[in-house]
């Protein structure tokens, strides 16, 4: 990307611009619904709007389908050498600071997520180039999507900070959460849809994000940035990566 | 994927840079691949409510909420476009894909 101010080079990926006046200067990452069906987006969120573009709302096909059905990566003749899985694999590539005041903590929709504890824990280090990052207060880990074929959540830890990890097949919507209220850590369990449980019996709406029974009814979960992403594109920017396993 | 805060700064796609530089890898070189702008970023962005949106039922899009105010953005539009300028609940965001 380029911005028209300064017409520094901006990376899609990382946020960082790396080319020009503004070189080293890091954009924040916000939350947001990656991909979602729109059907369950606009059940979930009956008053949004819709891009419009030549009075179009939509194309009826994907131009890039083919490239998405084919084992090709990327448009460059770049060699991705991390094979710790196949370049095309699908992961939910996810970014944890662990510190106040580094990119990359928004919630997802202005309103106040549940407060949680953050702790610091220095490993994991990036190799540290990486704009206004802190690299010892950020991890990064990639949830292949082939974990969720019998389920929609992930309960997890990175570093200190207890995550919830969803992805549901049928609509795409993925979102990542911290895993706590206040400084209650919830387990979840997948229910139906986008709806779950925690082990207090509250049942929460994963797309908004919000408590939907019980005491904690109205509460909302402090949603973390996240990307549906191709292997390759990741590992290649974020090689210091950990792949989470069950 | 990402939606980033900008501070006044209008952003528009540069196909260079989009898989060919890795930031914290000095060792790749910026590639031209794309005069600027040969990807239009829509920088003036104009919506319908969600009744008169023609989306199929299972299309995908990317939803975006701040401050109660919410916006879709459909991906099959955005494959040729890749940014929107945007401004939701009076946040400043950029939408990339």
């Amino acid at each position: 990307m380029y911005d028209h101010q300064t017409r520094s080079l901006w990376s899609h990926i990382t946020g960082e611009a790396i080319e020009g006046p503004l070189k080293g200067k890091q954009l924040k990452p916000l939350a947001s619904m990656p991909q979602i069906a729109w059907k369950t987006w606009q059940t979930n969120y009956p008053k949004t709007k819709v891009l419009s573009v030549g009075k179009r709302e939509s194309l009826k096909r994907d131009n890039y389908a083919d490239y998405h059905r084919s084992q090709r990566a990327g448009v460059s003749r770049m060699n991705y050498t991390d094979k710790r899985l196949s370049n095309k694999s699908l992961v939910i590539g996810v970014q944890v600071q662990t510190k106040d005041g580094a990119p990359g903590r928004a919630g997802a929709d202005g309103r106040n997520g549940a407060d949680g504890q953050v702790g610091t824990d220095g490993q994991d280090g990036a190799d540290g180039r990486s704009g206004n990052y802190d690299p010892y207060n950020t991890q990064f880990r990639a949830y292949p999507l082939t974990h969720f074929s019998k389920t929609t959540v992930i309960n997890d830890r990175v570093g200190e900070v207890p995550l919830l990890i969803f992805h549901d097949r049928e609509s795409f919507a993925t979102a990542v959460f911290k895993r706590n209220i206040a400084n209650s850590v919830r387990t979840f369990r997948s229910q139906d849809g986008h709806f779950v449980k925690d082990n207090t019996g509250t049942r929460w709406n994963l797309v908004t994000g919000e408590a939907t029974s019980g005491k904690d009814k109205g509460k909302l979960l402090e949603r973390l940035p996240a990307v549906n992403i191709y292997w390759f594109a990741w590992a290649r920017y974020y090689p210091q990566t950990t792949i989470y396993k069950p | 994927m990402f939606h980033y805060l900008q501070n006044c700064i209008i952003l528009t796609l540069c196909f260079a840079v989009l898989c060919t530089s890795a930031a914290e890898n000095d060792n790749d070189p910026i590639r031209t691949l794309l005069p600027f702008d040969a990807i239009p970023a829509i920088t003036k962005p104009q919506f319908v409510p969600a009744a008169k949106a023609k989306l199929d039922a299972d299309a995908p899009v990317i939803g975006v909420t701040f401050n109660d105010e919410s916006h879709a953005y459909s991906l099959y539009l955005l494959n040729g476009h890749e940014i929107v300028n945007d401004v939701v609940g009076e946040q400043k965001i950029a939408t990339t894909w």
